[in-house]
């Protein structure tokens, strides 16, 4: 069953000059127990994606989607009151820079019983107290934190970046939520912290059967913990599959290029040989261009591309282009 | 042939002089040494607290070194002469954006060194600055913007141009890739082996992305804890790494996870 099924979401910025389209026709779906990665460069619209689906974008942005179901419940037919019982009820975001999402006036334990609902306690009000102290210590040692009472009384200030981050996942997992967005989790963090988050991410995916949405920047930083994967490109759907997919075959010449542009990834090329890189930076919101907007520096673009092209699917691989990479492999 | 740069025995060791009678000292650096020549790239490869950064500023003189001496083409460089030091020593930073005064235009911004350093005339700065930005892949009419006006890749390439004005002969680069979205690093990496091929520069590479490592560097210098762990050829440390502590950073890694 699909637990997220989103498809054509638009987002728009309202502005003095008309409405500027921030998100295009970007279509998503999450099945139960899944983890998938949202990849794309800064600008490229996914963490505007993940507010628009927990649902905490201001009035100044205009949301429509032809789908948006949420276990098969049309999350636009709902009133925001209603939606957000649903959202806060099953899914749960965590950010970037943790250190700086985390009150720095109150204990960190302090700030994990706020999250502890008063619903979740059974018992009289004279046992509460000491409940949601259990319930706290209890979150603290899912999330791998041992040395459960020196954490509790830390202040944020007081703990490296990747043990916040590790409070913020136990303050999500409070209200044990079925989807789990993770916006980046481990930007500005060392690949020893990285695997660390990441594994317990792992873990919590394999034991607790939670959905993940792995939002990142980098391809080639998530593609060892993630199943299927969604690239984006300022603000178009690019391209979509299970990871062996993307990597063995890509059919975008985007998602081509980010691989060839990966030290990483290219383990054969020799040291100090030419990276292929696309020219050009990522156009900016003021500056879109029209149609598919890998245009100007896509190395394939024809007088076709100032068409927005229209997603096609090969085996469940998606590809938004008009002159895909599908018959070159 | 004497080496371009020869750093030899340098360590540091900060002294909290609160302490009157037991000083109380930490060494962040242990002794170490190591060479480096023209058109070569040396990486230096270690988690947050091991020392990479201290170095980094002991290299551009921003911290004196408790022991040991630097040397450029076979000659000290002493810790007060910074005249020296700056034309031929450059960094830059992780985060090029904050490193760049927003008050300036990106011409007052690059005039500053050649006025401390240079005696060129004003016009002979603005024929070397428009062929500066030329050389790092900006419009000489770039000179007149100012930092806001750029985005973070090509913040990054005014910073390097900063870095490359005064033709200097090393270039530390602290992190300076991690922060770049993927297709623009690709970029940045070609325009620095580029830079490296035209003007022989030697770069001292701070990274934690083993990827551009490998792809950037000859020689590589793994620290834990400042202690050398391992020093030699990049091929050799990351096919074979004999210490425990390289073997795990190559694992947390998964280097070898995109074999085609």
């Amino acid at each position: 069953m699909n637990l997220l099924d989103i498809r054509n979401l638009s987002i728009e910025l309202k502005t003095t000059d008309g409405n500027i389209r921030a998100v295009d026709r970007v279509s998503l779906t999450m099945k139960e127990g899944e983890v998938r990665g949202l990849v794309g460069e800064s600008g490229s619209g996914k963490s505007l994606l993940a507010q628009a689906i927990i649902g905490v974008l201001d009035e100044r942005w205009i949301v429509h989607a032809d789908r948006f179901h949420w276990r098969n419940q049309d999350l636009m037919l709902l009133t925001p009151e209603q939606r957000k019982n649903i959202i806060t009820k099953d899914v749960a975001m965590i950010f970037q820079e943790p250190s700086s999402c985390l009150d720095p006036i109150k204990t960190v334990g302090k700030q994990l019983e706020e999250a502890v609902a008063d619903q979740q306690l059974s018992g009289f009000f004279w046992q509460r107290k000491q409940q949601r102290k259990t319930e706290v210590v209890q979150l603290l040692h899912k999330v791998g934190i041992k040395n459960h009472e020196q954490c509790y009384h830390s202040y944020p200030y007081q703990l490296t970046e990747a043990f916040c981050q590790r409070v913020m996942i136990a303050i999500a997992l409070a209200k044990k939520p079925i989807l789990l967005i993770a916006d980046e989790p481990t930007a500005a963090m060392e690949s020893k912290n990285q695997g660390q988050i990441f594994r317990l991410l792992a873990s919590l995916n394999q034991l607790k059967h939670m959905s993940i949405l792995l939002i990142s920047h980098d391809l080639e930083n998530v593609t060892h913990w993630t199943q299927t994967i969604t690239v984006m490109y300022s603000g178009q759907f690019v391209e979509a599959g299970t990871t062996e997919q993307i990597f063995a075959h890509p059919f975008h010449p985007y998602t081509q290029a980010l691989l060839d542009s990966s030290p990483n990834a290219n383990i054969l090329i020799s040291a100090k040989a030419k990276l292929t890189a696309l020219s050009g930076s990522i156009p900016l919101l003021k500056h879109l261009p029209i149609g598919c907007r890998l245009g100007p520096r896509c190395p394939r673009a024809q007088k076709e591309c100032v068409i927005a092209p229209k997603t096609q699917n090969f085996h469940g691989h998606q590809v938004n282009c008009h002159y895909s990479l599908k018959d070159e492999h | 042939m004497a080496s371009l740069l020869q750093v030899e025995n340098i360590s540091k060791t900060y002294t909290d002089k609160n302490y009157w009678f037991n000083h109380r000292s930490k060494t962040v650096l242990q002794p170490l040494t190591f060479e480096l020549n023209a058109y070569q790239t040396l990486a230096i490869v270690g988690e947050i607290g091991s020392g990479k950064s201290t170095l980094a500023k002991l290299l551009v003189g921003a911290e004196s070194p408790s022991t040991g001496c630097i040397k450029l083409n076979g000659q000290t460089l002493d810790n007060g002469n910074f005249k020296q030091r700056c034309q031929h020593i450059r960094m830059i930073f992780q985060d090029s954006g904050t490193t760049l005064n927003p008050n300036l235009t990106i011409q007052q911004l690059l005039t500053e060194p050649l006025e401390l350093n240079t005696q060129l005339t004003v016009d002979q700065q603005t024929v070397l600055i428009q062929h500066t930005l030329q050389q790092v892949g900006l419009l000489a009419e770039h000179m007149n913007f100012y930092p806001h006006m750029f985005s973070g890749g090509q913040k990054q390439r005014i910073s390097l141009a900063r870095a490359i004005i005064l033709q200097p002969q090393v270039i530390i680069l602290d992190e300076a890739l991690a922060s770049l979205d993927p297709s623009l690093r690709a970029q940045m990496i070609n325009l620095l082996l580029d830079l490296q091929q035209q003007m022989g520069l030697a770069y001292v590479l701070i990274s934690h992305n083993l990827g551009i490592v490998r792809h950037l560097s000859d020689d590589m210098l793994v620290l834990e804890n400042g202690r050398v762990v391992e020093y030699g050829k990049t091929s050799q440390i990351l096919t074979k790494p004999t210490h425990y502590y390289t073997q795990k950073l190559i694992i947390n890694q998964h280097l070898q996870l995109f074999k085609k």
